[in-house]
């Protein structure tokens, strides 16, 4: 059917995702990487990526094929290049990691596995750069949140080619005297790229949209929001192609990160006053817990930008790079995206069964989909268990800190099992589950359906 | 047709839009303001003007033709035209109280 824009991929993204992230909680309950080893130890190298490659940016991807289309009211360039990208990113990622593991080994002979990572992790994203780049090229001139979806794009290629030298420096393949300068001292870059500019600021992007869709507030394009899109742009531009420069200029990144922080801090300001804003002109006053833990996100982002703030302060925020790192990771970005998770396969499960049917016979809403007071509970879990990991970090109690990486764990299992029911539509009362001619929704695969 | 006649066709076929729910806020789309106008011509024809709740909106299409079937099964409708539009764009204020109060909106 025409102008139906439903993602064939997005739920094996996810489901690939959040197997990810399971296996890093596990790691974490278990006592691998950061805190038990070094921040720059391999084990934590292990975990970092597993957590931002397998995990978020699983995750984004799988999320923005769904959503740009929806942003910029146009189709996905391709609905089939999704399926290949995801091999090529999950291939990437085990070699990447196979890399890292390796480093551990007496021999440390990590060239060829982070050779064929650079080239899986290379072609996978700029494969998906590509099909979302010529969506949103087709849909010019561009509404304020595609923009800031556009910024984290060119944030993924910098961090990508930042990892990708990185690698090949490690693995002893790059040698040229700009690639080891860029190796080591470019660490913050590659960190800020992914973290704030790919994953924080196409989240913040995809929230103007959702928010405002979700809550029924206002949608919002006016001079603050303009201005976050402005100063945080320029922020990262400051602390990507500036740092870089910096870099091979005179071997210092650190100007190039203190200059992008007025900036960015701004901008993070801006984005919170018109977060603030939305919650409170929001029509729907009994909001959903997919809403209500995006608030929860949200504010997790705020007492994050203050911890960083109050670690600078006192001068203890190198030393404490790792709290700040499983705050963005978890207290931010995970809490985000389980939120959204649980929205949006409920939303996507509806469109794929009952959209064919709409107007024929009687169909159940979205909202029939799941249970939020048994879901919640494990959100609830979810959150509690990240800020008690937080703390154990920052006062150094590795033990604590597995403990909660435990809870997160038996969390997100729970929100799996949710999300499991709801794609197989076991929440819907029996009458209405699969009215005639529907077919029940592949797991991984969404289909559209023509009764 | 009488403008009596005309009037209770359109009041029935808008009564039979009110099985096509907005599956976001999960009311139907005329009490939800969505349907414009409904209004009907010499040999059957409707004509439905209806938006969405936001552009670009996933289900726009499964609406659209969701409102097409479902006024098709009103008897003597004989050919059904459904135009999308944006102009006014839908805002909450749009909806009957009924469904403002479902949703306990303010
Ligand atoms: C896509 C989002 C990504 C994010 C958010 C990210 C984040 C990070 C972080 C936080 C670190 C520091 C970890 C630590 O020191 O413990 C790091 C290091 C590293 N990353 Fe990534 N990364 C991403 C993608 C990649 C990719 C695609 C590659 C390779 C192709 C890569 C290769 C590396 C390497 C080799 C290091 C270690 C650098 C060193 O120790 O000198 N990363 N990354």
């Amino acid at each position: 059917m025409p102008g139906v824009a439903l993602s064939r991929w997005t739920m094996s993204y996810f489901a690939a995702a959040l197997a990810w992230l399971v296996a890093a909680e596990a790691l974490m309950a278990a006592g691998f990487g950061y805190p038990a080893a070094p921040f720059e130890a391999p084990e934590t190298l292990v975990l970092v990526h597993i957590i931002t490659i397998g995990w978020l940016s699983l995750l984004m991807c799988g999320a923005l094929f769904q959503f740009v289309p929806v942003l910029v009211a146009r189709p996905l360039y391709s609905d089939r290049l999704p399926l290949p990208t995801l091999a090529c990113l999950l291939g990437g990622l085990i070699a990447l990691l196979a890399g890292f593991l390796r480093m551990t080994t007496e021999t440390g002979a990590s060239g060829a596995p982070f050779a064929i990572a650079s080239i899986l992790l290379g072609a996978g994203f700029a494969l998906a750069l590509w099909n979302l780049g010529r969506t949103l090229w087709a849909a010019r001139p561009l509404p304020l949140p595609a923009r800031f979806v556009v910024v984290g794009l060119f944030s993924l290629a910098a961090t990508v080619l930042l990892g990708i030298v990185f690698s090949l420096t490690l693995g002893g393949l790059a040698t040229a005297a700009h690639a080891i300068e860029v190796t080591t001292h470019g660490l913050p870059i590659h960190v800020v790229a992914g973290l704030a500019g790919w994953l924080t600021f196409s989240a913040v992007g995809v929230s103007y949209r959702l928010l405002a869709m979700f809550m029924l507030a206002p949608e919002l394009d006016g001079p603050g929001t303009r201005g976050a899109f402005y100063l945080g742009t320029a922020a990262l531009a400051i602390a990507i192609p500036g740092g870089v420069a910096a870099i091979c200029a005179s071997g210092n990144v650190a100007v190039s990160l203190v200059a992008a922080s007025l900036p960015g801090l701004a901008a993070a300001g801006l984005y919170g006053r018109d977060v603030v804003h939305l919650y409170r002109a929001r029509k729907r006053r009994v909001i959903e817990l997919n809403s209500r833990m995006a608030g929860v996100a949200l504010a997790g982002l705020g007492a994050t930008v203050a911890t960083g703030i109050a670690l600078l302060a006192a001068g203890a925020f190198v030393r404490h790079l790792g709290v700040v790192v499983f705050l963005v990771a978890f207290a931010w970005l995970s809490t985000l995206g389980l939120a959204k998770l649980y929205k949006i396969v409920a939303f996507v499960t509806w469109l794929e069964c009952y959209g064919p049917v709409l107007g024929k016979t009687t169909t159940p809403r979205v909202q029939d989909l799941v249970v939020e007071g048994r879901a919640g509970k494990w959100f609830v879990l979810f959150s509690t268990a990240v800020w008690c990991g937080a703390g154990a970090l920052a006062i150094d109690r590795p033990f604590i800190f597995r403990l909660s990486a435990a809870a997160m764990l038996i969390a997100t299992l729970g929100i799996a099992v949710h999300l499991l029911r709801t794609r197989r539509l076991a929440n819907v009362a029996p009458t209405l589950r699969i009215p005639k001619g529907v077919q029940p929704p592949h797991l991984l695969v969404c289909r559209a359906q023509h009764p | 047709m009488t403008d009596d006649e005309t009037e209770r066709f359109a009041g029935q076929i808008r009564d039979a839009l009110r099985n096509v729910i907005d599956p976001e806020l999960g009311y139907n789309i005329v009490d939800l303001g969505l349907v414009y106008a409904v209004t009907v011509e010499d040999g059957g024809v409707a004509r439905i003007e209806m938006t969405t709740t936001t552009r670009g909106c996933p289900a726009t299409e499964y609406l659209k033709s969701g409102a097409r079937d479902a006024a098709w099964n009103v008897p003597r409708v004989e050919f059904v035209d459904v135009a999308l539009t944006y102009d006014p764009p839908w805002t909450p204020d749009m909806m009957t109280d009924e469904a403002k109060m479902h949703l306990g909106i303010a």
